[in-house]
Formats: C-alpha cells, sequence, structure tokens
C-alpha cells in the first residue's frame, strides 16, 4: 500500500525546499520500506537459522528476549536490519535538521511573533533543571534532545520535533502530527460522553501536538500542556497560536508540578513514560492522582507491557533500547502498572489498560495524501512488532480517581 | 571568519551502536545510505522539472519517451556507461592491474625502504 501522507502546513512548521523535502520523503519512505519488507524476513530468520544454531550451540531453545537477542546480533540478516534501521533514524533527523538550520533565524523570530499574539500562558520559570532521564541521552536519536538551546528564547529542537516526529511516524500521527491525542479525545467521547473536563493537563506535551486536539474537542476546558524541554513548550506555545488554538504551556516536571491539589478534571500523556526513569514514573503516578479532581480519569497512552506479549515480540520491541538511545523502553514495560496506580492512590478496580483505535480514518481522502485506501491499511492492521503503532490503535492505562466524575456545569 | 548567527545541533547524543563484525561496514552502510537519499533527491528532482516543464506547455516527459538516438548519441551514451563502470569498479580493475604488474605489498614496502637508502 502506497503511503502518500503529507503533513499539513501551519504557521510555525519549517519548510523545505525542494530537494529538502525529497531528503525528508526519503527517510519517511525508507522507514516504511524497513517495516513493510524487512522487519517481516526476522522472523523466518529466527525459526529456521538462529534459534536452530542457539539450541545447537547451548543445547536448549531461547527462553526469553535476551537469548533470542543473543543470536539474532550475529546474523546477518538482522545487522542488515537494525543497521539500516538506524541510519534511517540518522537519515531523518539530518534531513530536518539541514532545513531547519537554514531557516533558523527566521523561524525563532516567527514563533516569537506567534507566541506574542497568544493570550494563551507561556511560563518558562529561572533555573528549571530538566531531569537526566531526559538529559543524558539524546532520546530517539534526536540531535538536541529536547532542552537544548542553541540560542536564547530558541524553538529549534520543537521545530525540529514537530517536522521530525510526523516523518517518524510516516504520517500515520496524522496532517496535524495529532493522532494520539485525537484517538484518546475520540475514546473518551465515545465511553464516556457525559464527560465534560474542566481543566485537562497533559503531561510531557512536548511541541503540544497530542495536546490541541482536547481543546478542539473540549473548547470550554482550560487546557494546559507540561514538558522539561523550554524550548519545546515555547515552539508548542506557537504552534498553538499558529492553529488559531489558545491552549496555556509551561516547562514543568511532571514528576512535581506547580498546580493546586485537586486541579484538573483529565490528566493525560502520550507517549511519555517510556522516556522516563523507575523512579519518575511512580512519581508522576502519584502527581497525577494529587492534582486530579474527585471523578477525574488519568490516561497514560503508552507501550503495552511485556507480560501481554511473546518473547520474540519483545525482542523486536526492544531493539528500540538498544539502537534508539531509548534507555527506558524495555525497562518501562517490565513494570506492574496497575500495582503503581494503585501505590498512587487509585483503586485497582478503576485501572484499566485499553485500545484507542488510531483516527487516522477520519483523515481520509480529506488531508492530502490520505487516500482512503492507505488510512484504511493503517487503521486496520494487524499487531506487528516494530511497526509503528502496531495493530492500529494506541495503549491507554485509565485510571478513575474516585468520587462524582465532572460534569458540565 | 566567526558566524554569528545560531546553529542547530546535528549530533545525538549517545553512543552510537556497531551492528557489524567487518570493521568499516557499518559507515559504508551509512554512506551507502546516504547516496541512495541524493539519488533518490535527484531522480525527485528531475520529475519534477519534468512537471514544472509540463505545467508550461512543454512535455518534457513525452518528448524523452519518443526520443530517437542517432549512432553519435547511442556511443556517447553507452561511452559514458562504461566509464561510471570503470569508475565504479575502480578497487577492483587496480587489484587486477597489479596483479598484471606482479605489484605487491612486499615490494612496495621494500621500494619505500629502498628509496629511504638512496
Amino acid at each position: 500500500m502506497l503511503n502518500t501522507f503529507q503533513q499539513a502546513p501551519h504557521a510555525a512548521l519549517p519548510g523545505a525546499t525542494a530537494d529538502e523535502a525529497s531528503r525528508q520523503e526519503f527517510a519517511k519512505s525508507l522507514k516504511g520500506f524497513i517495516q513493510s519488507s524487512l522487519l517481516p524476513g526476522l522472523s523466518p530468520i529466527y525459526q529456521a537459522r538462529v534459534a536452530r544454531e542457539f539450541e545447537k550451540e547451548t543445547g536448549r531453545a531461547p527462553a526469553d528476549r535476551r537469548d533470542i537477542r543473543a543470536g539474532m546480533v550475529k546474523n546477518l540478516y538482522f545487522q542488515h536490519y537494525a543497521a539500516t534501521n538506524r541510519i534511517a533514524q540518522e537519515l531523518l533527523w539530518e534531513s530536518v535538521s539541514s532545513s531547519v538550520d537554514r531557516q533558523l533565524p527566521e523561524l525563532n523570530a516567527t514563533a516569537a511573533e506567534l507566541s506574542a499574539a497568544s493570550k494563551a500562558q507561556l511560563v518558562i520559570p529561572e533555573g528549571f533543571e530538566p531531569p537526566r532521564y531526559v538529559t543524558a541521552l539524546d532520546i530517539h536519536c534526536m540531535p538536541g534532545g529536547y532542552c537544548s538551546e542553541a540560542c536564547p528564547g530558541d524553538i529549534s529542537v520543537g521545530a525540529v520535533y514537530d517536522r521530525g516526529v510526523y516523518l517518524y511516524s510516516m504520517g500515520y500521527t496524522g496532517p496535524n502530527n495529532d493522532d494520539m491525542g485525537r484517538s484518546v479525545v475520540n475514546y473518551l467521547k465515545r465511553h464516556m460522553p457525559d464527560f465534560k473536563p474542566r481543566r485537562i493537563l497533559d503531561m510531557g506535551c512536548t511541541v503540544g501536538h497530542s495536546t490541541l486536539p482536547y481543546k478542539e474537542l473540549f473548547p470550554e476546558a482550560e487546557v494546559w500542556g507540561i514538558d522539561v524541554g523550554a524550548p519545546s513548550v515555547r515552539y508548542a506555545h506557537a504552534r498553538a497560536a499558529a492553529m488559531g488554538l489558545e491552549v496555556n504551556f509551561a516547562q514543568m516536571n511532571a514528576e512535581k508540578t506547580t498546580f493546586p491539589d485537586e486541579h484538573f478534571d483529565l490528566v493525560v500523556s502520550h507517549i511519555l513514560l517510556h522516556e522516563t526513569s523507575g523512579k519518575a514514573m511512580p512519581r508522576i503516578f502519584a502527581e497525577a492522582h494529587r492534582v486530579l479532581a474527585p471523578g477525574g480519569l488519568m490516561i497514560h497512552a503508552d507501550l503495552p507491557p511485556f507480560d501481554l506479549m511473546d518473547p520474540f515480540t519483545q525482542f523486536i520491541l526492544d531493539n528500540e533500547t538498544w539502537y534508539n538511545n531509548e534507555p527506558f523502553w524495555g525497562a518501562m514495560r517490565d513494570m506492574d502498572q496497575y500495582a503503581l496506580a494503585e501505590r498512587a492512590g487509585f483503586d485497582r478496580a478503576q485501572v484499566k489498560f485499553d485500545t484507542a483505535p488510531m483516527a487516522v480514518m477520519e483523515f481520509a481522502a480529506q488531508a492530502e495524501g490520505y487516500s482512503q485506501e492507505a488510512s484504511e491499511h493503517v487503521a486496520e492492521r494487524d499487531f506487528t512488532a516494530g511497526e509503528f503503532a502496531p495493530g492500529g490503535g494506541w495503549e491507554v492505562l485509565i485510571a478513575h480517581k474516585a468520587g462524582e466524575k465532572a460534569l458540565a456545569a | 571568519m566567526t558566524e554569528q548567527r545560531p546553529h542547530v545541533f546535528r549530533h545525538a547524543r549517545g553512543k552510537r551502536p556497531e551492528f557489524y563484525d567487518t570493521p568499516g561496514l557499518d559507515q559504508a552502510m551509512s554512506m551507502i545510505m546516504v547516496l541512495a537519499s541524493e539519488l533518490s533527491v535527484l531522480r525527485d528532482r528531475l520529475d519534477s522539472a519534468e512537471r514544472a516543464a509540463k505545467a508550461h506547455g512543454l512535455d518534457l516527459a513525452a518528448g524523452i519517451e519518443a526520443l530517437v538516438f542517432d549512432q553519435a548519441a547511442l556511443e556517447e551514451r553507452e561511452e559514458r556507461r562504461q566509464e561510471l563502470m570503470r569508475r565504479l569498479f575502480y578497487v577492483q580493475l587496480k587489484d587486477a592491474e597489479e596483479a598484471a604488474q606482479a605489484q605487491t605489498g612486499e615490494a612496495f614496502a621494500r621500494t619505500i625502504a629502498e628509496i629511504a637508502e638512496q
């Protein structure tokens, strides 16, 4: 199925020359090729060769993802797969970074103008220290990470992220990069039509791409996005203004926010948890519980736990830990999230995992490049480890804080 | 001259893993893929040139398909392809030439030693 998905432009988004755009499209196409054509070969390679060799050498079958990895890293097919995957990631960031670099002073000026015209708040406190789990490595190999500033008032890493994550997701996140947020809101609207949150907090919002659908679909709500990266929230604020939405952003750590107790009816995060740490994740659950009003909901859209999948699937997914600067990717999947929620104060019976189907179908044949066929193909895939958003949905952990659910006044 | 304007970050913090046992292959694979990317960029640009020309009434793509090559053109293109392949297989051809000339690593080292003595 040909993927011709195209990101929708907005006033804060970096542009691209014809050659820059082609370079970016190549990176996106290469990722698609790896996923559709190289990834499926790993299973027969493992079954027919690697597992047998492992058994011959050790006298036993591979027992877990570590055994599988030990065998696979010696196999040339796997080496080509993993190397090409890494190179695709590097080509992707380079294709965006070089393009953003060309237009950086203008992009910074545009973001500042957009922000200045917005009535929404942008809070960047003096002396804020981002946590080590974000600064020790540049997560998913994005040069500069979320926090580096090329100059005062810089938004470059935000701009690189907005364009780069669209390419990373091969456009599955929709023309506005907002599929994750949109999918969770759709889930809420479908399952809890009476739920009308007055205040919404998006933790670890990066450039606010997932945050904006909450404002769009709950227009009366006060919406906040927080992130530890100053340039990320700075860009997020400008980006929201560019899209005509008043959403507040603050540089803040989700482990310890400055919001009062019981302030929000809905606390969400999207692919945040796997970029934190073993100690931070329980604190984030506890903080979400603290700032939630009685009856409020905590929803984290992230990765399903390892105990729900077979060792080969675990092995495929864990490649991100080893090859894509995702230090907590594997360990996070080993965490007992029910227990974490319970310790944070949620009633275990009020915690569940579910799947929020991707909203990508909403764009079918309406947004540029989103053909009906390709959108359907993305939305209706079977779960295949190593694909982006495998199975056409987002895994959500939903916890309901005891008390009356928030209803519209 | 030092440039005053800010620049984006170009390297991701964190040790890059190696995938191959053969030294240099990780680097070579990266270079090959960068070249593949640039080839794709170039092909896109030609496609864009055809489309831009067509928008101005000049159907380059159809003209290209309809071209009939005379003998001179055939020879020019064949020569260019052979040149390309000679450059592409430079190291292998050099190796065969060395074998033919009986040039060896030992002889090369001996020459260096001898010249130092002369």
